[in-house]
């Protein structure tokens, strides 16, 4: 009998995802200009270090960090461009199932600044229809150097349906508002989609990943 | 954003970003090449790539234009002695040709009440005329430009259109409203749950950047109508159509070709159909496992067709009732989860950017440098072509070039309704008359993020005999109904499109007029896997790199895991490793798959 064939109707190693010890899983993913300081904030929030002079990060796919709100345990899921947004060249899978967007632009270049709608067409074509994004003014800790006003970012934010918040990777101001604010948010929004049972595409860690070996058995 | 220059100098340029390449470039940077990877087109996957149904419109217009005059440009003057410039072809016509698309659906919504009277849809008439050829009808044309994303942002969410009943016919504008929803693959293929491509997913840990759904089941098209075929053994025992005797003799069947015989031996050489009729199993079953378990022709030796037999029955059950997975948003996110690993190991990503010649030493006969697009010189070790790139004069190929004629319907129900609407199925359908192509039929629902709620999305691919329309509508025409087949009982078909695409097995491995380090790589072929890309990947990879290992798998993040509370410790008191730690010497593969994989 091939061992295949015997084993036909369930998959030897389901591994329930809800064994982890957590009550939500959300995908974070950062976009914007190379040098903008995506990978400072990541690495702030998450190792709490802001490393001078750190190189590209080489081997590093994404950065876990779990946080309590509310006595919920939220593991979130934070994503880096690996680079790809040096050339305009993200893959548009790198979009597929995140739950937020962290937009970010520093507020000492302009030019960061003016290639937002650029992100947003992106944004649009490959991200989730319900997808939360939040724009994010990095490097207030070089005020004397901005170049983009806060009324100014502020507004288009608001044009944009967009939350924002001015962060500071260097001097960790409200690094940890902009991902705990991110969570509540979501958490908010997954009570909500729970009410309504509208969600269309698929959560992370819900739809099935070859290796958790979840998903095929919850078509 | 702005036009920063690339880095000078790289071990390994790659040029095209299909799978086999993708794939090659993952294995290169992940052992720390320093890779840099580029694709002149403006997205990701060359000819394995998903479109949304806007960026398809552009595709095809791109498609039917006629090929602009290459405009090359003379880079002798960034010649230094003993150096000689090969010139690379930079237009892609010649892997896509005999683009038709037509229109079966009206043009705008209609008022409900109208789409209630209605019972014949009109055809577009200057699409619908199948002599069209490769005219893009004036519709088509405007609408591939006024697909501006600003306009997509007013799509309804998806509880709305699902609640609606869906008598009311989609219109063309319904499509292109909801075109992102659409992740329409030029190549139609599944994941044999056991191949090559899903191994290799695992044992690299790109999997992570990826999800998949179930291939549900199996059908096949026979004597005009469509049937489920009995694969799994609770299919076998549940299946109406076939008696208790054949359901008995398929079980003897099925466990009995585990293991090679001495009977089985004896019809070595001989068609695997010889060997099915003398096992007595009646014509139903001799369909099934000819066609639609072991996928082969009634001339395909017995060895071959137990080896694809056997193959089939491994791949049942690891994840689900059939062989195969699908990769949700489509093949074409496969490609793009390497390039990817490539990029988190340091590869550089340039789209829109290409390789003008390859800088030849003329002393070593090596390829030293290319130089790029914008004429900057890149000095490398090692290149890696798609072989687009290289004229004909200077690769071996099978003579003649061979074709797959592909066509993508978009229909308004499933060929085989059943309570599920997220039905995923693989569709077999034997050869029309002897000898002929058989056609592998892909059914895509909504489930899989391929097509918009309410539409089923519908792949063929057979070996070309002649154009694919020509190759293909008939079976259309005999499956769906379109204004040809106007009574036809089945779904609708409300738009389809029609390309030949090169054939990638083409391609001989070796005996190229190129230089020694030099690698070409071919697009994709006939069979419904992906072993081919994947063998030719590794092979380039093994010539440049024989001593190392390819793909190992790529460092968990879930190893890098902070407690909330208190910044910077990590969490239940594991080491905690440091960035540069993991970079430096991977941990060993997750537990958890490394025991998925071999526990069996």
């Amino acid at each position: 009998m091939p061992s295949g064939f015997k084993s036909g109707d369930i998959p030897l190693f389901l591994f329930n995802m809800s064994m982890e010890d957590y009550d939500y899983l959300f995908k974070i993913v950062l976009i914007g200009n190379a040098g903008v300081g995506k990978t400072c904030l990541v690495r702030r929030f998450t190792q709490g270090l802001f490393p001078p002079g750190q190189g590209a990060t080489i081997g590093v796919d994404f950065m876990i960090k779990t946080v309590e709100i509310k006595g919920e345990k939220v593991k979130l899921q934070i994503w880096d461009t690996a680079g790809q947004e040096r050339f305009r060249s993200i893959t548009q899978s790198y979009y597929r199932s995140a739950n937020a967007l962290i937009l970010t632009y520093d507020i000492t270049c302009e030019d960061s600044f003016r290639c937002l709608p650029e992100w947003l067409r992106e944004i649009e074509q490959y991200a989730n229809t319900q997808v939360v994004t939040i724009l994010v003014g990095n490097k207030i800790d070089l005020s004397e150097k901005r170049e983009v006003l806060r009324q100014r970012a502020e507004d288009f934010a608001e044009s944009q349906s967009m939350l924002y918040l001015e962060t500071s990777a260097k001097e960790s101001d409200n690094v940890e508002k902009l991902f705990l604010d991110l969570a509540c948010e979501l958490i908010r929004e997954a009570k909500q989609n729970k009410l309504d049972n509208n969600d269309t595409a698929p959560m992370p860690g819900e739809g099935k990943t070859i290796s958790y070996l979840t998903c095929c058995n919850l078509n | 954003m702005a036009a920063e220059d690339l880095p000078s100098e790289f071990d390994v340029v790659i040029l095209g970003t299909g799978l086999a390449e993708s794939v090659a470039a993952a294995a290169f940077s992940r052992v720390g090449q320093r890779v840099l990877h580029l694709d002149r087109r403006s997205y990701y996957a060359a000819n394995w790539a998903s479109f949304t149904f806007n960026a398809l419109l552009t595709w095809i217009q791109q498609h039917q234009e006629e090929p602009q005059p290459e405009e090359v440009q003379d880079w002798s003057s960034l010649l230094e002695e003993g150096e000689e410039l090969i010139y690379l072809s930079q237009s892609d016509s010649a892997s896509i040709r005999n683009v038709q698309v037509f229109c079966y659906t009206s043009e705008e919504d209609e008022e409900e009440e109208e789409a209630l009277n209605t019972t014949e849809e009109e055809p577009k008439p200057d699409s619908a005329d199948p002599q069209a050829q490769t005219e893009p009808g004036p519709e088509e044309a405007s609408h591939t430009e006024g697909d501006e994303p600003e306009s997509l942002q007013l799509v309804p969410p998806a509880a709305q259109n699902q609640s609606e009943p869906s008598k009311k016919k989609i219109s063309y504008a319904h499509l292109v409203r909801e075109g992102r929803r659409f992740n329409i693959d030029l190549v139609s293929k599944l994941m044999y749950s056991r191949g090559s491509l899903v191994d290799l997913l695992i044992k690299s840990n790109v999997s992570r950047y990826a999800e998949f759904k179930n291939v549900t089941r199996i059908l096949t098209f026979r004597n005009g109508r469509v049937e489920q075929v009995p694969c799994s053994r609770s299919d076998v025992f549940a299946s109406r159509q076939l008696s208790v005797v054949e359901k008995r003799k398929l079980m003897r069947f099925l466990t009995s070709c585990a293991e090679e015989t001495e009977e089985q031996r004896a019809y070595n050489g001989r068609p695997y159909m010889e060997f099915l009729s003398d096992q007595k199993l009646g014509d139903n079953l001799q369909h099934f496992l000819l066609h639609s378990i072991a996928m082969v022709t009634e001339a395909t030796p017995t060895e071959e067709g137990l080896a694809a037999t056997r193959h089939f029955l491994r791949c049942l059950g690891r994840y689900g009732n059939t062989p195969f997975l699908f990769p949700v948003y489509g093949l074409g996110e496969i490609p793009q989860c390497f390039c990817r690993m490539c990029a988190v190991f340091g590869g550089i990503y340039c789209l829109r950017h290409s390789v003008s010649c390859l800088l030849l030493d003329t002393h070593s006969n090596r390829c030293k440098a290319v130089i790029d697009s914008r004429g900057q010189r890149i000095s490398c070790s090692h290149v890696v072509l798609e072989e687009g790139f290289v004229g004909a004069d200077r690769k071996r190929t099978n003579t003649p070039p061979r074709f797959l004629s592909r066509a993508v319907l978009i229909t308004d129900r499933s060929i085989l309704p059943t309570d599920s609407e997220q039905q995923v199925s693989m569709v077999t359908v034997p050869p029309a008359a002897a000898g002929g192509p058989a056609v592998k039929m892909v059914e895509l629902s909504p489930s899989t993020m391929t097509c918009s709620p309410g539409t089923y999305l519908v792949h063929l691919t057979c070996p070309s005999i002649g154009p694919a329309h020509q190759d293909l509508s008939p079976l259309v025409t005999s499956m769906f109904r379109t204004p040809e087949s106007p009574d036809h009982e089945g779904p609708s078909v409300l738009w389809s499109l029609f390309f030949n695409m090169a054939d990638g097995s083409g391609l001989e491995a070796e005996g190229h007029d190129l230089p020694e380090n030099v690698y070409l790589s071919s697009g994709p072929d006939a069979e419904l896997g992906h072993d081919h890309a994947i063998r030719q990947a590794e092979s380039i990879f093994q010539k440049v790199l024989p001593e190392e290992e390819f793909c190992p798998p790529a460092p968990n993040p879930e190893d890098i895991l902070y407690d909330g509370d208190t910044l910077g410790d990590t969490a239940d008191g594991e080491t905690g490793d440091t960035i540069g730690d993991i970079t430096d010497k991977p941990p060993p593969p997750e537990r958890r798959d490394g025991q998925n994989l071999k526990s069996e």
